[in-house]
């Protein structure tokens, strides 16, 4: 009995404390950066600050603008697979592509694949740079 | 004189150089693609009624394209409807339905790659990814056509107008539904749209993007997923528009975010969620417009300053007024408040006594959403009240000096 008491606290504590991104609801959630719908599964992103609390944006430069300007430090980011239908990934394992004839709803222009195969092939095509998520982190003020 | 009847004939012939070709079942020319190898710039090329699936039809030479009793462009799903690559080229009476989907790319029913002076009138889309697109494009006319798509929610979609780069674009009289947004604007410069009617799009009636120097005047925006968008804007004007029924956590009448130097004249906002929100907006003139039933008739965040709010109407809605901050740097003056209790003795049609729009509610609610719960019960109308005569937690520069007695005829 006892045991299972333990068990059950420990999976409360575990799913409050959860890092699994929230899904966004397209046409539905608001940007809680531009405050604009987010329509387009393939630019958005959200974040998770220490606290627990979720924030959804339409575009991954949203993401970064809105953590450097936020007094909750995040404590993990997520982003829009390109080359899926709004599946969210961790920022951090992802490639991305920047600028060329990429173009997002608030024109961060960023677009995220999650292997670098992916990137390389979309480079060409979207005649785009290369970035890490570290750059782009660190290209906003 | 002789001459002159000389000069005459030959300018008539130089006119009647242009032919007409036809294209139909019944006419030696069956295909479209046909009918534009044969034509030279100055051509006519009419599209008798049927049933047309010639994959996508490219227009690069200056010619006048009519469809007489709307002949079908169907893009099966797969391709772009039309393209125009060529100025001065006139498309009119077509019924263009089915263009590809692709979320890479942005099939269209028509796209103008960018040219100047093309017109597209009297066209009805059915069913497009994107329906009309102009790209980098100046001096366009995009008139009288009925644009319709059956979007979902969960689902991508494209805009209904859609024009990008732009410059000098009359958008008139369309009907636009079901697409993401009924007109998107992105860096689109000195342009009208008028008399459009845009309903029931997924995201946003009409949106403008990078927009300076438009004008929309006489549109009517109804029942959109969320309202009207103008964003990161200068000189914009906004003229006698119908904002209805936008009900939704973060639908507005009309979001204004990061705007300046725009004028909001004579609207209608009735039944949304809330008439107007605005954001980081500075030097805008709101002036007799009508807010009617209304979650809230205006939300105006404390990072606006030097905005006029001036003989408007404010008609039952449950909040006229709200804001977020204590700062108030906005100026309120001679509206007509139906909640205004107060007496006019010296009869000049002026309150006697100041108004203050905002309810303590309205900031309680705003702090903690959840307090919704408490509306219109006993405590909160009795502390609403002595709130009124002695403002406490409302900041007291929130004062409308002059309120009406009786409302504008608007």
């Amino acid at each position: 009995m006892k045991s299972l008491f333990i068990a059950l606290i420990t999976f409360l504590m575990v799913s409050c404390g959860s890092n699994e991104p929230k899904p966004i609801n397209l046409n539905t959630d608001m940007c809680d950066f531009c405050k604009m719908t987010i329509a387009n599964g393939k630019f958005g992103a959200e974040l998770i600050t220490q606290k627990g609390r979720y924030y959804k944006f339409d575009d991954v430069s949203c993401m970064v603008q809105f953590a450097k300007s936020s007094e909750v430090p995040a404590k993990a980011f997520f982003v829009n697979d390109y080359l899926k239908e709004n599946e969210l990934v961790a920022a951090e394992k992802c490639y991305y592509l920047k600028g060329g004839t990429i173009n997002s709803p608030m024109h961060g222009n960023l677009a995220a694949f999650f292997t670098p195969k992916d990137q390389e092939e979309f480079q060409k095509k979207l005649n785009a740079d290369p970035m890490t998520w570290k750059q782009i982190y660190d290209s906003y003020k | 004189m002789k001459n002159l009847i000389c000069i005459l004939f030959s300018l008539l012939i130089s006119i009647s150089n242009a032919k007409t070709i036809q294209v139909g079942s019944s006419s030696p020319v069956k295909k479209i693609k046909q009918a534009l190898q044969l034509a030279v710039d100055g051509d006519t090329i009419i599209v008798n009624s049927g049933v047309y699936k010639e994959g996508n039809i490219l227009i690069n030479k200056k010619i006048i394209f009519l469809g007489k009793n709307f002949p079908i462009l169907d893009g099966q799903n797969k391709f772009e409807v039309v393209s125009i690559n060529a100025d001065n080229v006139v498309v009119k009476g077509f019924k263009i339905i089915n263009s590809g989907y692709a979320s890479l790319e942005d099939p269209c029913g028509i796209k103008v790659y960018d040219r100047s002076f093309v017109k597209i009138e009297n066209n009805v889309l059915d069913n497009n990814f994107f329906g009309i697109y102009l790209q980098n494009s100046k001096n366009c006319l995009i008139k009288n056509n009925k644009i319709t798509a059956y979007g979902k929610q969960e689902q991508l979609i494209g805009n209904g107008i859609h024009c990008w780069k732009s410059d000098n674009l009359q958008i008139i009289a369309n009907k636009i539904s079901g697409h993401r947004d009924g007109i998107y604007f992105e860096f689109v410069t000195q342009s009208i749209i008028w008399r459009n009617i845009s309903n029931k799009n997924i995201r946003y009636g009409l949106h403008f993007m990078f927009s300076n120097d438009d004008a929309y005047i006489t549109n009517v925006f109804k029942n959109n997923g969320a309202g009207v968008a103008v964003m990161f804007t200068k000189n914009v004007k906004m003229y006698n528009n119908y904002f209805e029924e936008n009900w939704g956590d973060s639908a507005y009448g009309l979001l204004l975010k990061e705007i300046a130097d725009s004028y909001i004249f004579n609207n209608k906002f009735a039944r949304n969620t809330s008439g107007i929100y605005m954001e980081g907006t500075s030097r805008i003139k709101v002036e007799k417009n009508v807010f009617e039933s209304n979650g809230w008739g205006m939300k105006i965040q404390a990072s606006c300053m030097d905005n006029e709010v001036v003989n408007n109407n404010y008609l039952k809605n449950t909040f006229d007024i709200s804001t977020n901050g204590s700062l108030v740097l906005n100026t309120f003056n001679s509206n007509y408040w139906d909640k205004y209790e107060g007496y006019d003795l010296d009869k000049n049609g002026i309150g006697d006594v100041p108004y203050h729009p905002l309810s303590l509610f309205a900031v309680l609610t705003e702090k903690t959403p959840s307090s919704m719960l408490l509306y219109r019960s006993f405590m909160i109308t009795l502390l609403d009240k002595s709130e009124k005569v002695l403002p406490s937690i409302t900041p007291d520069n929130f004062i409308d000096n002059a309120p009406l007695m009786k409302s504008l005829p608007l």
